[in-house]
């Protein structure tokens, strides 16, 4: 790597060299029974530099010959971006644990019958359920050095484990997964799993519904429906090119004060935790929306500078693309009420599991329509069934103003948003009869 | 790729089958994001995968960056294999082929001096922010050529080029906090010369960005609906396409007798076929990626379940015709059940009869997405416009369909006699990064189909 730098130097103004090596393990069941096991080793350099006061970019896979590797860049240099970009000098970041050295040891064995111990679960809930589980373990490293002096090194361990299960009767269909991750090997699968049995167990119950407006609780995942728009609306990207729509809305109370959402890379444990983003920036935790108040966005160190303010350390990547600014773990803060006094004050309405079609339609202006793949019905603060056929539509920045109950439980979605359950007291739902 | 190399490790292998498929992707891109020149860049990623069969254990799988060291490999595939407690899985029988596949261009792309693609792309994203109140535009030209090397221990090798050219608009206009957006784009199998002359491509966008500012949000209920061959073809993809997916039933009973062949799907007018041989589609190839033919399949003729998408594994497992559909997103994936290029058969009805018995329903155009829960959908228009009386009325938006597959396809009463393809697809089953396919159908009229929105 110090080579590539050294080399850049007097080519380029400002320089940076990334290169990433990963390893993992991956045992896959599918309808219930093992079906195979996959080894992975990945590495690979990225490299950006500044020419003319042009930023470009390259990256390559595999074993590949130094000289070409600079080629590519000041080729794309010479066409690159006109950005006032400061690649950021040494710095100390947050203290945080994202490398869990026993996880190596754990036996493939073990992962065997975690697999197997869901699936006998799940098949306990229903046995005619096809249920595929990935399990994954996984080590990456990734370095940085850049012309500014910064030498950032990241170890993170990996594990993950996703489940779907897969239900048929007659021409009625149940589809439904979850998907959880780590540092370590946790406990974290077996809670998925119950929650998977018990929606399995309150999906065999069918229920109707008639279309109108009615109180509409958001389970977790559920609840992405109204996260992804203030996901895409923070990120610095929209706001820099100017189609977020909280873009001049920072200091305003856009959202009813029991919505708070926090960015924390400082969580022990999670994959999203860092102690510097993937430019070699400090990472920190910042409140995006602040008791209903538009706080801060998400920055890189592009976006910051195209608008003129400081990188949040929020730059991720992938090997093949730069940088691009990104949440390190998502917190939608845990409200005061508990998720049966909220479903007590329902006397009829709609709980959501799972939405389809997210991100879809016209996310970014803040609406929604989605038909629901899991949705039961609620009648005097109990479920009483699945009801299908069902959607619901309406804007974000009109429904979250007011917001008439969020849990004290909450639950990490597909491993990136920790989300409490969610009451919006009045949503239009059609319903096909 | 060393072959002899390839070869000789295919030979040396414990494993009861093994095949070995590398490949090579060098990526050219150029970004426009509003007047900006987001970036210019050039990678390339090399790596290959390993995977192994052995008797009485299950698949083990080997892939990495490195192809120095393949026989290390080729034994990591094997223990891998060895400790899967499977049920036993076999391969239906397929021809071995030894071929050599080389991209014929119009124009080679890779020939083609950077400037003056950058020159192309951005006189598209020139005509895209020529018109007022566009906000926000992102105008990408992309060029991709792989090379591909597959060799099996029963002795199939084959060497294929696969190019890709590729251009997407995106115009987004903005009025306050009304925020609306269009796109369209291609992205072929083919040379330099396909990507040029889209300027009109470019206007309609912009165009549609615009007039979507001053649409309403379509009122939901349930609608008679008219799909343009864009959104119909997106929609027999996903809502049933995947459904003829065997992975998804030859393992669970329950849904092979949902979808037992000679079942009614339709009505005699529906007839959808999956093809990966169409010359120049962006799902066509001449092999899977298990070295299988490609073919013709027909999924639903008039109306019936006729067929079904199958890899080697599947096929053999169900006692059905192997046809040429594990597809794999790259090196880092073992082959899966995948269409190519799928769609619904011409029709006979021509669009102004189809819509003019129509009084009040829904002309739903462009799809910008679709989720299927298996027999339920949810698909989203790009923009849509209001019939009525048998004309075609206002524009709308927000048009989100949705609704019951098994159901719906019976409510299809009639196919236009316009079959299009659209060549921009990206299928993201199981897999990172999206699949090639190109999907395409004729104009469609649906029954009863319900609309959300306000």
């Amino acid at each position: 790597m110090q080579d590539i730098l050294a080399a850049l130097r007097g080519k380029t103004e400002q320089a940076e060299v990334y290169s990433l090596e990963e390893e993992s393990t991956l045992v896959s069941f599918e309808a219930n029974v093992m079906k195979s096991a996959r080894v992975e080793q990945k590495q690979g350099t990225a490299l950006r530099g500044v020419v003319k006061g042009r930023l470009g970019f390259t990256a390559a896979g595999g074993n590949m010959a130094k000289e070409e590797l600079i080629n590519n860049l000041l080729a794309s240099a010479q066409y690159g971006d006109e950005v006032p970009i400061s690649f950021p000098s040494a710095s100390t970041g947050p203290q945080v644990t994202t490398y869990d050295p026993t996880l190596g040891d754990v036996p493939f064995s073990r992962l065997v019958e975690i697999g197997r111990e869901i699936i006998a679960v799940l098949l306990e809930a229903d046995a005619d359920a096809k249920i595929g589980v990935d399990i994954e373990r996984g080590l990456t490293q990734w370095s940085l050095c850049n012309s500014a002096g910064t030498q950032a090194r990241q170890q993170k361990t990996s594990f993950s484990v996703s489940i779907s299960v897969e239900r048929v009767r007659g021409d009625d269909v149940l589809l439904i997964y979850d998907w959880v991750n780590g540092i370590s090997l946790t406990d974290a699968y077996r809670e998925a799993m119950r929650h998977l049995a018990t929606k399995i167990e309150l999906a065999k119950k069918s229920a109707s519904l008639a279309a109108g407006r009615m109180p509409v609780l958001f389970s977790p995942v559920g609840g992405l429906v109204l996260a992804l728009p203030i996901m895409q609306a923070t990120d610095g990207k929209s706001v820099q090119r100017g189609i977020s729509p909280m873009s001049d809305k920072l200091g305003q109370t856009i959202f009813d004060r029991k919505m708070t959402l926090w960015d924390d890379p400082t969580l022990a444990g999670r994959p999203g935790s860092g102690s510097h983003d993937g430019e070699g920036v400090p990472c920190r935790r910042k409140a995006l929306i602040q008791q209903g108040t538009c706080n801060s966005f998400l920055y890189d160190l592009k976006t910051a500078a195209l608008m003129g303010t400081q990188s949040t350390g929020n730059g991720a990547r992938g090997l093949f693309s730069p940088p691009y600014p990104s949440p390190s773990n998502l917190v939608m803060e845990a409200g005061k009420s508990s998720l049966t006094e909220i479903m007590a004050d329902i006397k009829h309405g709609l709980l959501v599991e799972f939405a389809l079609g997210l991100g879809q339609g016209n996310t970014i202006s803040g609406a929604f329509s989605n038909t629901l793949g899991l949705a039961y019905v609620i009648e005097g603060g109990e479920i009483v069934g699945r009801v299908k056929d069902v959607s619901i539509a309406g804007n974000i920045y009109e429904h979250l103003r007011e917001v008439a109950g969020v849990s004290q439980e909450s639950d990490w979605v597909y491993g990136q948003i920790k989300m409490p359950y969610i009451l919006l007291p009045e949503l239009n739902v059609t319903c096909k009869g | 790729m060393d072959c002899d190399r390839i070869e000789s490790a295919l030979r040396s292998s414990r494993a009861d089958y093994v095949e070995f498929r590398s490949e090579r992707r060098q990526v050219t891109r150029i970004v426009y994001q509003g007047r900006r020149l987001e970036t210019v860049d050039t990678t390339i990623d090399e790596g290959g995968i390993v995977r192994a069969l052995v008797r009485g254990g299950g698949w083990g799988i080997s892939t990495f960056n490195s192809l120095d060291n393949l026989e290390h490999r080729f034994d990591q595939a094997y223990e891998s294999a060895r400790v899967v407690q499977a049920d036993p899985i076999s391969l239906a029988p397929v021809a071995f082929a030894h071929d050599e596949i080389r991209a014929t261009l119009g124009t080679d792309f890779r020939q083609v001096p950077l400037a003056q693609k950058k020159e192309l792309i951005e006189s598209y994203n020139d005509i895209l922010l020529s018109f007022g109140r566009i906000a926000d535009t992102q105008a990408v030209y992309m060029d991709e050529f792989v090379t591909m090397t597959y060799g099996n221990s029963e002795g199939a090798f084959i060497v294929e080029e696969r190019p890709m050219v590729t251009v997407g608009l995106v115009a987004t206009a903005r009025e306050g906090s009304n925020v609306q957006r269009a796109a369209d784009g291609l992205s072929v199998p083919a040379g330099y010369e396909q990507v040029l002359g889209m300027e009109e491509t470019a206007r309609k966008v912009a165009q549609r960005a615009v007039d979507l500012l001053s649409a309403e949000t379509v009122v939901g209920g349930v609608h008679p609906v008219v799909c343009d061959p864009k959104l119909a073809g997106v929609f027999i993809h996903e809502a049933f396409g995947h459904l003829s997916e065997a992975d998804f039933v030859y393992a669970n009973p329950q849904a092979q007798e949902m979808m037992v062949l000679g079942r009614r799907f339709g009505r005699d007018i529906l007839t959808v076929v999956d093809d990966g041989t169409l010359p120049g589609m962006r799902g066509t190839h001449r092999y899977d990626d298990e070295g299988t033919p490609t073919r013709r399949t027909e999924l639903v003729r008039q109306g019936v379940l006729t067929g079904r998408l199958h890899s080697r594994e599947t096929a053999e497992r169900m006692g059905e015709i192997v046809t040429g559909n594990a597809r794999a997103t790259g090196y880092r994936y073992p082959p899966i059940v995948r269409m190519t290029n799928t769609f619904i058969e011409c029709g006979e009805t021509p669009f102004e009869q189809m819509i003019s018995g129509i009084k009040l329903g829904v002309y739903a155009c462009d799809a910008i997405g679709g989720q299927t829960m298996l027999e339920n959908f949810s698909f989203s228009a790009g923009y849509g416009y209001m019939i009525r009386n048998g004309h075609i009325a206002e524009m709308v938006k927000d048009v989100v369909l949705s609704g019951n597959l098994f159901s719906t396809l019976q409510k299809i009463d009639a196919i236009g006699n316009d079959l299009t393809f659209s060549h921009f697809g990206m299928c993201g089953k199981g897999q990172g990064g999206g699949l090639p396919v190109s999907t395409g159908s004729p104009h469609v009229r649906i029954q009863d189909v319900v609309i959300g929105g306000r």
